[in-house]
């Protein structure tokens, strides 16, 4: 039975769902008009199928971003009626995160990779010359396949894709409330944002790692291009300015990912081996060996083959890590429990199509490769570029390995687990090609291309060998490094070298040698990455450790696990480490919950340092999630953050009514009450200090009570006493015709009820009763601290060899420049080892 | 011999050993059971015993946790994590346990939790379910 929906806005999702098609379709048509374009002979040719090729492919990018702005305006205009809003989004949200909420499903993170796949398709038509018609017809190719990602094509019981313009109804069909025709009444708001993903770094992360992602496909379309039209050399110095490209930004958004795991995420650091984290750097290590390999090749005209491999693999590495992480198969491995949209077997086929394409040009054209027979010069700098290349990918050989093993287990029939210490493993593994491939960075550079005078050689990598052994001495030494495995001892030592070398060759730079200076920039900052990364990983400490836990201290096992949580109640001071933290209370700001921590550093009894940390928990989706934040220093940073609270659950908001109006409820909130005689100027003992009487008011004034002259009411001025602090109030007794009441205070902070509740003029006394919040009641939080020293010289790492990636696509496009395509043997130096 | 030939050689040599190591390290999906006999840590798929109370106040230790789960071959036991009880672990469907048995416990170094679907999940805003999709 049709139901006539009510109060539904279908015309902007209508719209989405046309201009999903029609970018699937005029990717389709571009890529068969630009493969006609191609294989047609030219000499008759009016270039119609080019032209065709570019308006499909035009058409194609028009449509991408007509998607863009009809799933935009669903989202701005929470349209809940679609699953895609209701998901991700939520009228709370604030409207920069509704940015982030774009790209929060699978299917927004397709549409971000086409987008990007549209520009640089056009940059190819502007820019490609002669390259135009192949390349584009791959480029074309891998629009289209994308495009089926997200069809939402329902054919039977299978589904082609899953389009971000489902309907919420569609979606789940099933569910009763889709009886009725206004069920938009009943849903007044989307599930929310997951709160992890509430961050500013998550609008500006999904971009960058996509369009690095994205930039895969040009080198991989220049080298299909170069072995289809038999140009074997020439589409190699053409390739290489957008490999580098790639490098850079694939590079930026994949550290840019680990920042915001490290400013936003609990999960205590920059990177920790997650197969989803691995597999996002599978194309990475295979981009960076194959512009190395492209670059010997150019060179030398050795290792032709390895070149046209890597650069192939790197695109279809990229369709595998994609597989990984979205196809739900790494299930219980991955913590990142990405939602399975049943593309497994379509994912499988996307990259099956670029892989066969792989394969198939370099078996049919293997024997027209130029592959030289003749053995390179072991002082060649060439020679040590490849054997760096080659453990990139040794390197990238064993995350994959471990990484794809459920993969194994599904194709195998096995059931193997991940190595309990996974971690470890990966660490000893990735250290020992760390040194190899650091090493080289920095050996090599003292090589010359062809041939080197190697006495020269030796002299030179030894000076700089020696150095870099002391001071990577001095530096495990201060750092505390060794107390860590040998290998990271080397990793230092190779990193170091690494930098230093390469700052020998950037000062040579300054000597007129530019032609060096972006590959000796990005050496140094992918040195300076990894001792960054090493001694922040390497020696981070967990610096709130308790000491405090009184029930289950004497079981053995404790000993091999320091307690890493340490509980906070408001307002008392806890030493941790060389702090004095305390709890000062939360405040909510907007849809932050933000925990007000306040840290002193004491030395000497002297409180050298003041600082308030501000962690924050945001809850959505039913869960909570915890952001940290970090104290940062020059030279380390401190990160806390909130592992488990009872404010946020155990405190119904109706607590707020502290006021004049006791509630047998309320009660239930403190332990039994202790009742106290005492006279005015008596002291009260209790748990936390003490309270005294200072005096009895006798014209206290009871808020909306009028008081007649027979009435009585007297105030108890009360002085709690906790934790060097005073704490002011007043219970009031009150005897009104022949009722008698009392109004009880409440001093939140330290957790106390007060009530005046008789009084005995015999012995000139009076009863205060007192009520102690138990202490699972009061408030408090459970935090982890944790020290990163050293971790900034990650970062600027990164940036540095950015910009060295940068400086070296510059001088790549200068040489296209020229020597225009022909094959350039002679050139002097260049970019190479990482 | 070419010199590249040697190189080769060499790297074919580390890719398999790299490969053989990984498979050496590699541990089991196991059972409480099978945990009981194994001296080294192993995973157990399981889920939790939702009738039976799970125990943390961090007002009495901060960083311990426990609870009953039910393995896949349906054996209980209980299972103490040294750390504060992981953000909706009620809800949790599936949890996969890493660590080793001390006595009668199974002490876990690491959990790891799957939440429901959101495919699965047809209680529309009366309960919504909680699904980590950190889709990048």
């Amino acid at each position: 039975m049709e139901i006539a929906y009510q109060g539904e806005h279908l015309f902007p999702g209508s719209l989405g769902q046309f201009f999903i098609v029609l970018a699937f379709g005029s990717a389709l048509f571009s890529f068969i008009c630009y493969y006609f374009a191609t294989t047609e002979t030219a000499a008759n040719s009016d270039n119609s199928w080019l032209r065709m090729g570019r308006i499909g492919y035009w058409l194609n990018t028009v449509s991408i971003i007509g998607m863009g702005v009809c799933l935009f305006y669903i989202l701005y205009n929470h349209y809940f009626e679609y699953h895609y809003a209701w998901s991700y989004t939520s009228k709370t949200l604030p409207t920069y995160y509704l940015i982030s909420g774009f790209w929060n499903g699978q299917e927004g993170g397709f549409l971000l990779w086409m987008f990007w796949g549209a520009v640089l398709g056009n940059v190819l038509i502007w820019r490609a010359k002669s390259w135009e018609k192949p390349t584009m017809a791959i480029m074309a190719l891998s629009q289209a396949v994308l495009g089926t990602m997200i069809l939402g094509l329902q054919i039977g019981s299978a589904h082609i894709g899953s389009s971000p313009f489902l309907l919420l109804r569609d979606a789940m069909a099933e569910a009763p409330i889709f009886k009725s025709p206004n069920y938009l009444d009943f849903i007044k708001d989307g599930k929310g944002m997951n709160p992890s993903l509430q961050n500013y770094w998550m609008i500006i992360h999904p971009p960058v790692l996509f369009l690095g992602v994205a930039s895969l496909v040009v080198p991989f379309a220049f080298a299909v291009a170069g072995l289809w039209q038999k140009r074997f050399k020439e589409w190699v110095p053409a390739a290489i300015p957008y490999a580098l490209f790639a490098c850079m930004i694939l590079g930026t958004g994949i550290i840019m990912g680990s920042f915001w795991a490290y400013e936003s995420l609990n999960f205590d650091g920059f990177w920790a081996w997650d197969p989803v984290e691995n597999a996002s750097i599978f194309p990475w290590l295979i981009m960076v060996a194959a512009v190395h390999v492209l670059i010997v090749f150019k060179n030398s005209g050795h290792s032709y083959f390895t070149a046209a491999f890597l650069t192939l693999l790197a695109f279809v590495i990229e369709w595998y890590s994609s597989f990984l992480a979205r196809s739900g198969v790494l299930g219980e491995t991955s913590v990142h429990a990405f939602t399975d949209l049943g593309l497994f077997w379509q994912l499988v086929i996307g990259m099956a199509i670029f892989f066969i394409i792989m394969v198939y040009l370099l078996v049919s054209r293997w024997k027209e490769m130029p592959i030289t027979k003749k053995d390179e010069d072991t002082y060649s700098r060439e020679f040590w570029m490849f054997v760096g290349a080659v453990f990139l990918c040794l390197s990238c050989l064993q995350l994959v390995v471990v990484t794809s093993l459920p993969v194994w287990n599904l194709i195998f029939g096995t059931k193997w687990a991940p190595p309990t210490e996974a971690i470890k493993q990966y660490n000893v593994f990735q250290g020992s090609f760390a040194v190899v491939i650091a090493l080289l960075t920095g050996v090599t550079q003292f090589l010359k291309y062809k041939k080197t005078d190697i006495t020269r050689f030796f002299i030179t990598s030894g000076v700089y060998l020696i150095f870099a052994a002391l001071v990577a001495a001095l530096v495990i030494y201060a750092t505390g490094l060794y107390k860590l495995s040998f290998v990271f001892w080397l990793v230092m030592f190779a990193s170091l070298y690494s930098v230093f070398a390469n700052g020998k060759i950037l000062s040579d730079v300054f000597k007129g040698k530019y032609k060096l200076a972006g590959s000796a920039v990005s050496h140094i900052g992918f040195g300076l990455l990894l001792v960054g990364a090493l001694i922040a990983a390497g020696t981070k400490k967990v610096v709130s450790i308790n000491e405090q836990g009184e029930e289950h201290i004497a079981e053995s096992y404790k000993e091999e696990n320091p307690k890493e949580n340490l509980l906070l109640y408001l307002n008392q001071p806890i030493k941790m480490g060389e702090y004095n933290v305390t709890f000062k209370g939360d405040t909510i700001e907007g849809a932050q919950h933000l925990f007000n921590i306040d840290y002193e550093r004491v030395k000497d009894g002297k409180v050298t340092e003041k600082f308030r940390l501000r962690p924050n928990v945001i809850q959505s989706q039913g869960g909570m999630s915890s952001t940290p934040d970090t104290k940062h220093y020059l030279f380390r940073d401190l990160y806390t953050h909130i592992t488990m609270t009872n404010v946020i659950s155990a405190e119904p908001k109706q607590e707020e009514n502290h006021t004049d109006h006791p509630e047998a409820d309320d009660d239930k909130n403190y332990d039994a009450p202790v009742a106290h005689q005492v006279a005015v100027g008596d002291t009260i003992p209790y748990r936390d200090g003490k309270i005294v009487l200072k005096s009895l008011n006798k014209d206290v004034k009871v808020k909306d009570i009028p008081l007649s002259d027979k009435d009585v009411a007297v105030g108890a001025q009360l002085e709690v006493i906790t934790q060097g602090k005073t704490y002011k109030t007043e219970p009031v007794y009150l005897i009104k015709g022949r009722n008698i009441f009392d109004f009880g205070k409440k001093l939140e902070e330290v957790g106390l009820k007060l009530r005046f509740s008789k009084i005995i003029p015999d012995k000139g006394k009076v009863e205060i009763m007192v009520y102690q919040q138990p202490e699972s009641k009061r408030k408090f939080i459970v935090m982890k601290a944790v020290e990163f020293p050293y971790i900034n010289f990650l970062w600027a790492g990164t940036i540095i060899m950015v910009i060295g990636f940068f400086m070296s696509i510059l001088r790549r496009n200068k040489d296209l420049k020229v020597q225009p395509a022909a094959a350039q043997v002679k050139i002097q130096k260049s970019k190479f080892k990482k | 011999m070419k010199k590249s030939a040697i190189f080769g050689i060499v790297t074919i040599a580390i890719a398999i050993a790299v490969i053989i190591s990984t498979y050496s390290n590699t541990s089991t999906y196991g059972s409480f059971n099978d945990a009981r006999k194994a001296d080294a840590e192993l995973h157990v798929v399981g889920h939790l015993n939702k009738t039976k109370p799970l125990y943390y106040d961090a007002t009495k230790d901060a960083n311990y946790f426990s609870f009953y789960m039910k393995d896949n071959k349906g054996e209980e036991c209980k299972v103490v994590f040294d750390g504060t009880k992981p953000q909706d672990f009620e809800r949790s469907e599936q949890i996969v346990l890493t660590g080793s048995m001390k006595g009668k416990e199974f002490h876990a170094s690491k959990i790891l939790m799957k939440c429901p679907s959101k495919y699965t999940d047809d209680k529309l805003n009366v309960a919504e379910s909680k699904t980590q999709s950190a889709s990048i």
